[in-house]
């Protein structure tokens, strides 16, 4: 089965900074992901999203991918959060007890004013 | 086109069975002959997020160069002979099944200072070009090693690249300070050599490359709780009241069935 590559964007909005992922999460994705989360911290945001939304597969990989970005976050003192992960990728987000360090909102609205309340 | 969220929820996905699925407790299909089986069977499987010492990333990775082997030959041989490419002093007692999403296989070992070592892991992820190892609760360290398998381009030439990627923590105080002192680099020897043997066994000497990076420096404190399950401590008291248990086993009662 042919991989789609993984894009990144970032979007910068006034509570938070969100990676907009589209494409697959594996062991190819490294680089992109680390230099968008780079790029993203670059603003100093207490809070940065990612949004799954256009994700469709992640293997274990992509997994410790997104592992190692929650102890970059813990270690600079922000905070990662993840929306519009598919149903099977909650479940192993549970699996992987990522879930217990990582708030999962179903959607980046339910995110986005969640972080504003905490903002404010 | 893109597909809606809801039409990707109700497909079923493609790596669904590449994942354990969701379990409060480690638990064993069979025990190997002349394995110690202990501190495994109803523990829970922890990744780097559980542990308590800084958070390391290490990858080691061999060229396969001059071998004709795909990932999926690299992969099919390292499930195959996982136990054989292990170090000597270092026994993997492999799933019956074979390495598979949610088996579990106990490892036999010792810490630096001989100290005998009973722990284990789960399958946590396995498919053709890859598959995750999940530690369980008092192994010296809480995380995943991923084994895969690749095709890589240097200088116009490519070839298969095989790499163990470690994510961890060590699981509590005792570890940590043991890790430091000895346990990182027993922990390098055991990936270098495993990375050596699978270049072997395809015919290639090569050297295995090493990158160690610290992702997260801080302990997590509220895990220091984790060494009530040190596997280290309880492996050690297990050996040392084997005396204890030898004399009193005629006067012990027999177990009778559920």
């Amino acid at each position: 089965m042919a991989n789609e590559p993984l894009e990144v964007t970032v979007r910068r909005l006034p509570a938070l900074t969100v990676l907009d992922l589209e494409g697959e999460i594996n062991g190819l994705a490294e680089s992109r992901l680390n230099h968008a989360y780079a790029d993203a911290e670059g603003a100093g945001p207490r809070t940065v999203l990612l949004n799954f939304s256009g994700v469709d597969y992640i293997n274990s990989t992509g997994i410790a991918l997104i592992v190692s970005l929650l102890g970059r976050a813990r270690a600079s003192g922000r905070e990662l959060r993840a929306c519009g992960l598919s149903e099977h990728y909650v479940e192993i987000f549970n699996i992987t007890r990522l879930a217990d360090f990582m708030s999962v909102f179903p959607n980046e609205e339910a995110a986005v004013s969640e972080a504003a309340l905490g903002a404010g | 086109m893109t597909e809606s969220r809801e039409q990707r929820a109700s497909q079923i996905p493609r790596d669904a069975a590449n994942w354990a699925t969701q379990t409060d407790a480690v638990r064993l299909s069979a025990v190997p002959t002349g394995a110690r089986n202990l501190n495994v069977e109803g523990k829970q499987a922890v990744g780097p997020l559980q542990g308590f010492g800084p958070m390391w990333q290490k990858t080691y990775r061999v060229r396969l160069q001059g071998s004709d082997a795909t990932p999926k030959d690299v992969i099919a041989a390292w499930k195959e002979n996982f136990p054989k490419f292990w170090p000597p002093g270092n026994t993997f007692y492999a799933p019956l099944t074979g390495i598979a999403p949610g088996e579990a296989a106990l490892i036999n070992s010792s810490l630096p200072g001989g100290m005998p070592l009973s722990t284990g892991v789960m399958v946590l992820y396995a498919d053709d070009e890859s598959f995750t190892l999940m530690t369980t609760q008092g192994h010296p360290f809480s995380g995943w090693v991923t084994f895969s398998a690749t095709v890589e381009s240097e200088g116009g030439m490519t070839c298969t690249v095989a790499q163990a990627q470690v994510l961890m923590r060590a699981n509590d105080p005792l570890y940590a300070v043991g890790m430091r002192f000895g346990g990182h680099k027993q922990e390098d020897r055991i990936w270098e050599w495993t990375l050596a043997s699978v270049a072997k066994h395809f015919g290639v000497e090569a050297q295995v490359d090493t990158n160690c990076q610290c992702v997260d420096r801080r302990p997590q404190w509220r895990r220091a709780g984790n060494i009530w399950y040190n596997a280290g401590i309880r492996s050690g008291m297990y050996v040392m009241t084997t005396p204890v248990r030898f004399v009193a086993r005629p006067f012990s009662r027999p177990r009778t069935g559920a």
